[in-house]
């Protein structure tokens, strides 16, 4: 379909010829294993922690330091005693007293919440029927976690006590996996999903904020919480700045404005994720031939910042990781290895 | 300008030569304005980036100050510090390459070997399942949940992990995008332009349709719209004011129809419930021909139904009535055995125009419904001073006493109550004309219960009271309880009217109104007539259209076959059932009748008088509770009707609450879908494949189990969906009829977790149960507590998948459901 985009409505599409404001080396290069990297996130729930990164691959969890020169150490590794599972996201989060969690979850479909302050299991979240594609964290509230799943729903959990608080499904909801979700980085009510629906649904938890702020409180057995089930439509409509996963923008239902554009060539494969540095200045998404594109989100049009490629870099790269500052990308690729990309700092000049 | 385009073809022509610089400077226009709009676009587009840029910044702010105390609050507690102490100590390290080193093309990658790894101990998961919601009872879908002409998303089936957008048929693509075209901002502003300074001739027409878009149709008419939201702007403050007295309207001066809007769009007569999710909004409106008449129990005969009723005021000369003897006719006795001069006259009416053949909204013909009248003739003296008088109770002896003798007026207070006698009278109507006259004079005031007063003037005046919505909820009254004006004050118009005022304007109002004795009730015939008139042609015309429908996708269905895998009926009838949806045929079914044609029974919910031939007349099964194919009801794959069986109904229970009502001696069981007396059934992990639905309770052969409910899909949308299920080697489609198909992928029971067996333990029936299909599972045999249910899908030889083809004996005898998933990284 031909799908002609009205006169006063197009999108802003930035030019795919880099601006060069700044360069990026390898600086390192690890391999983790045989099987293939799905995510690499920093912390940025910790100020202590801004350059501690962990990945998953397989059934392993793995969690790195950056350090000066290119260095990356190992912190700790996990290994899930179930060899079939294959974890495909991972995401920082954190206790009420402050201990770093990790949350990762995988083609099993159980949530495995890591308590990396303790090296240790703090709990298993089993709910969901099928394989979860991505957990993010409320970074307002890094005790709330949200799950999106195969099973066509997206959760909310409260890490802290164990408590699944709201499941977003339902007759309106994706009738297809979802395949992302993530909190509004300001409104901590809202919810927004994407799935293989083709669509993306905005969420509004403000209706049942209650359950959550009960679900700290609750003391008895988490099986025990009155979940509240969350049907679609519980929506906003306007979303200004729409940011690109995927090199088609697809947008849903309701009234879209596509502002801007980002460009991202051979990047048509599904669950290829971008990644925000603290300051959400720039991002940076791979794509399946092994390049990474950073972005300039700031400006208008969008610039690119910078095409990175290596020789060797050839295979599809899942998801890009941006340190607190912008200075450092991270790309795990299919085949097991993390890629380290450090600025070079030259080219401040020709700005 | 606009009114150029209808300029004549002639002048145009005589453009000819300058028909292309006209089009060109037209086109030069209409670039120049595009590019002025994208232009402010991108303008905007920075705009809302820097207003965003600001905002972000603050949020950033917050987020770090939040990130940064987080270490702080850390030092307190002494535990959960193996992250800090790692990150000094570290397991081990990486180097990079060094900055000096240039830029290395070959980058050797170093193997990860971590010495100690925390272990994550098994955590045991649960069976795949796709999140759905639970159904007590079908659904029909939604339009918006329709999979038919959407993009549909798969994984390559041949090993590799990434999935594909597939159109998986060439339907998709011919599925027209029927919306509506909307233009944008900018759209608006190129067609004012080009209509304001070049016309809307036929050039500029295509010139629009080349650069907008839209067919020509869809531009002139947008143009419309604009021309018209311009007039709008400039003469707003005029409309403003006008516009602002709007709103408050109340109800009471909408018309019975107008406030009964949402009632009859909304309100589900089957089910009796509001929105209903079965049969859907904007039901076709079945008006039933014969009509329940309300039999006015004893209770609403003889006493005052409260202070205003207008047996308090009249009670006293009921004579006619009763033998119960109570003081009120007492004292009645006593009047008029003192005060000799009363009279008392009994009138019938018949409501016997009611008949009329035309009128077929109701009242039926064999009501007849005898209005006794009996007017106590009152004293009362000429002298028009005196227009008032009391009559409490107490009073009212004294006063007849008083009056008696001089007595030369008369007076009546006329007293109605309906009495349903089912003999037919055709005396008609015996009005007294002498009383009807001196009728019109009495007046009843009601201001106060105890001092109910006879007023003469106060007619007229109560007359304009009456608003049209309360009129005609009067005579909707009159329509379903008769000439009772207790009950229809009470029933419909509460804090409206009271019980006095409605019988005066039945008694008085209408009559008078009507300059009549006839004419009160050919009035609300006629009245009522128009009424029923309109909704029936709109019925028929509307009946038309959805039989169309109906049949159409019967075709369809039949034409396209079931090339898809889903269960169906267990019962082993090839032939599926047919959907049945009342017809509105009045009085009687003709061979048009849509039930006759589509060959389903009428049922209670048709118009159809009761003795339609071709309605199913219930059972008369004494013993046997229905459970036998004696039963007409069983044997057919109906459930008993307890309005239409003659033995079948339903008791309160026998004191067991809580438990399923016990089927007690000659109870009727045959209605278990109805009165949803179901099992216990439990979820769980199955002992062959994925999940199992479970007992909880032993029960015996042939014993109700539950309902497998789901949403009711088309048959052109099972088809479709099936083949998505198809992929995810997972379906819960189940055959109900020619029309519809059972889905419970996204919304059922527990019961659509009962997995396929060969050699099932239960059984799965399709019964109409008051007009809807339901599929029933049942059990086969006796099933003891705990154990896992399974019933045989009944696949087709050919539309069995894969797994359930397997030959027997590969693993235990069953062939387990679908509930395996395809893995999709591997």
């Amino acid at each position: 379909m031909a799908a002609k985009v009205p006169v006063g409505c197009e999108p802003v599409v930035g030019s795919l010829t880099p601006s060069k404001k700044k360069e990026y080396r390898v600086t390192n290069r690890l391999q983790e294993g045989k099987r293939p990297l799905y995510a690499v996130v920093f912390n940025f729930i910790d100020s202590r922690y801004f350059n501690v990164f962990a990945t998953v691959g397989g059934n392993r969890v793995t969690v790195y330091q950056c350090l000066e020169g290119g260095v990356i150490a190992v912190l700790q590794s996990y290994i899930d005693e179930d060899k079939d599972e294959s974890f495909y996201t991972v995401s920082w989060a954190c206790n009420l007293d402050g201990s770093p969690f990790l949350v990762a979850g995988g083609i099993n479909g159980v949530l495995r919440v890591i308590d990396s302050g303790s090296e240790k299991l703090h709990q298993s979240f089993v709910g969901h029927g099928d394989s979860i594609n991505e957990v993010r964290t409320q970074p307002l509230k890094p005790s709330l976690v949200v799950s999106a799943s195969k099973d066509e729903s997206v959760r909310l959990w409260n890490v802290h006590t164990g408590i699944c608080i709201m499941i977003f499904a339902g007759a309106g909801g994706h009738r297809n996996e979802v395949l992302s979700v993530d909190f509004h980085p300001s409104d901590i009510h809202r919810i927004a999903s994407c799935g293989m629906d083709n669509t993306v649904k905005i969420w509004s938890t403000k209706e049942f904020w209650s359950y959550v702020e009960q679900s700290f409180t609750w003391m008895d057995l988490p099986s025990k919480f009155p979940t509240k089930y969350v049907q679609f439509p519980s929506v906003d409509n306007e979303i200004l700045l729409w940011e690109p996963k995927m090199k088609e923008n697809s947008p849903g239902e309701g009234t879209v404005d596509i502002l801007q554009k980002y460009p991202v060539p051979e990047c048509d494969i599904w669950f290829i994720k971008f990644s925000c540095d603290f300051h959400y200045k720039t991002a940076a998404i791979g794509n399946r031939e092994g390049k990474i594109f950073v972005w300039e989100l700031l400006t208008s049009p969008p610039t690119l910042i910078a095409r990175l490629s290596h020789v060797q870099s050839k295979l599809p790269i899942r998801q890009t990781a941006m340190s607190f500052d912008g200075s450092t990308i991270l790309s795990c690729c299919e085949d097991g290895t993390i890629w380290r990309w450090d600025v070079v700092a030259t080219n401040s000049a020709t700005s | 300008m606009i009114s150029s385009s209808s300029t004549s073809p002639d002048s145009e022509k005589s453009d000819g030569e300058n028909e292309g610089d006209c089009s060109a400077s037209l086109m030069y226009r209409i670039n120049q304005l595009k590019r002025q709009i994208q232009k402010d676009r991108i303008l905007s587009v920075r705009e809302k980036h820097e207003e965003n840029k600001r905002k972000l910044e603050n949020h950033v702010s917050e987020l770090l100050l939040l990130a940064t105390s987080r270490s702080d609050s850390m030092k307190n507690p002494g535990t959960g510090k193996m992250l800090s102490v790692r990150i000094s100590n570290p397991l081990c390290k990486v180097g990079g390459f060094l900055p000096g080193s240039g830029d290395r093309d070959y980058a050797n990658g170093e193997e990860v070997v971590s010495s100690t790894t925390a272990r994550l101990p098994l955590a045991e998961n649960i069976p795949p399942y796709t999140t759905w919601i639970f159904l007590d009872k079908n659904q029909r879908m939604a339009e918006d949940q329709s999979v038919v002409g959407r993009r549909r998303i798969y994984y390559d089936q041949h090993g590799s992990s990434e999935a594909l957008i597939c159109s998986d048929s060439e339907e998709d693509i011919a599925e027209p995008e029927e919306e509506k075209r909307h233009f944008s901002e900018g759209e608006d502003k190129i067609l004012w332009m080009a209509s304001q300074e070049f016309g809307l001739n036929e050039e500029v027409l295509d010139i629009l349709t080349h650069y907008v878009g839209g067919t020509t149709s869809e531009i002139l008419e947008h143009c419309n719209v604009l021309r018209q939201k311009h007039q709008d702007t400039s003469g707003k403050s005029l409309k403003d004011s006008g516009d602002s007295g709007f709103g408050g309207r109340i109800f009471l001066d909408k018309s019975l129809t107008a406030a009964l809007d949402s009632f009859d769009n909304l309100f589900c007569r089957r089910c009796l419930v509001f929105d209903c999710r079965l049969h859907g909004c904007s039901q076709i409106l079945i008006d039933a021909v014969e009509k329940q008449t309300y039999s006015s129990d004893s209770e609403d005969d003889g006493k005052p139904c409260g202070d205003q009723c207008y047996l308090k005021v009249k009670g006293e000369a009921n004579q006619t009535k009763c033998s119960t003897v109570d003081p009120v006719e007492e004292s009645e006795k006593h009047i008029s055995e003192v005060g000799g001069s009363s009279m008392v006259i009994k009138r019938t009416r018949d409501t016997d125009e009611h008949t009329d053949s035309k009128m077929q909204h109701g009242v039926s013909e064999s009501i007849k419904t005898t209005f006794e009248k009996s007017d106590l003739v009152l004293d009362d003296q000429q002298d028009s001073s005196c227009k008032r008088r009391k009559l409490s109770l107490p009073t009212a002896v004294s006063v007849a006493a008083e009056d008696g003798p001089e007595g030369n007026g008369i007076s009546i207070i006329s007293n109605d109550y309906v009495s349903h006698s089912q003999e037919p009278d055709q005396s008609g109507y015996n009005h007294d004309i002498s009383l009807h006259k001196t009728g019109d004079k009495v007046r009843n005031d009601t201001e106060d219960s105890k001092k109910e007063t006879v007023n003469h003037a106060s007619y007229s005046k109560n007359l304009p009271d009456w608003k049209p919505l309360e009129k005609e909820l009067y005579s909707k009254g009159i329509e379903i309880f008769g000439r009772n004006s207790c009950l229809i004050a009470r029933n419909l118009l509460p804090g409206l009217k009271t019980c006095m005022e409605v019988s005066s304007y039945m008694d008085n109002g209408a009559a008078a109104l009507r300059g009549g004795s006839t004419s009160f009730f050919s009035e609300d015939n006629g009245k009522d007539g128009m009424d029923y008139m309109e909704p029936d042609i709109s019925t028929k015309s509307r009946f038309l259209r959805r039989r169309g429908r109906t049949r159409k996708l019967k075709y369809s269905s039949k034409s396209s076959g079931h090339p898809s895998i889903w269960r169906r009926m267990a019962d082993g009838k090839n032939q599926s059932c047919v959907q049945y949806n009342p017809c509105g045929c009045q009085p009687m079914c003709g061979k048009n009748c849509p039930c006759l044609q589509n060959g389903t029974c009428c049922e209670k919910y048709c118009g159809c008088s009761k003795s339609c031939k071709n309605r199913f007349r219930g059972c008369h099964c004494a013993k046997s509770q229905c459970r036998s194919r004696q039963c007409p009801c069983f044997a057919a794959g109906r459930e008993c009707d307890p309005d239409v069986c003659r033995n079948c109904w339903v008791s309160c229970g026998d004191g067991s609450l809580g438990e399923p009502p016990r089927q007690g001696e000659g109870q009727c069981g045959n209605m278990r879908l109805l009165l949803r007396q179901q099992q216990r059934i439990l979820l769980g992990k199955s002992d062959v494949a994925g999940w199992g639905a479970f007992l909880k309770n032993p029960v015996y052969k042939n014993d109700y189990l539950g309902e497998y409910t789901g949403e009711l899909i088309s048959h052109r949308e099972a088809d479709k969906r099936g083949k998505i299920y198809d992929r995810a080697n997972s379906s819960f489609l189940f055959d109900l009829n020619d029309q519809y198909v059972l889905d419970a992928y996204r919304k059922g029971d527990k019961l659509k977790f009962a997995n396929h067996s060969s050699n099932p333990n239960c059984y799965a029936k399709v019964m109409l149960v008051a007009g809807d299909h339901r599929v029933g599972i049942f059990a086969k045999e006796r099933i003891e507590a705990s154990e896992e249910l399974f019933y045989d899908y009944r696949y087709g030889p050919d539309q069995a998948p894969i797994w359930a083809r397997k030959p027997e004996g590969t693993k235990s005898d069953d062939s387990p459901a679908p509930q395996g998933r395809p893995k999709k990284h591997q």
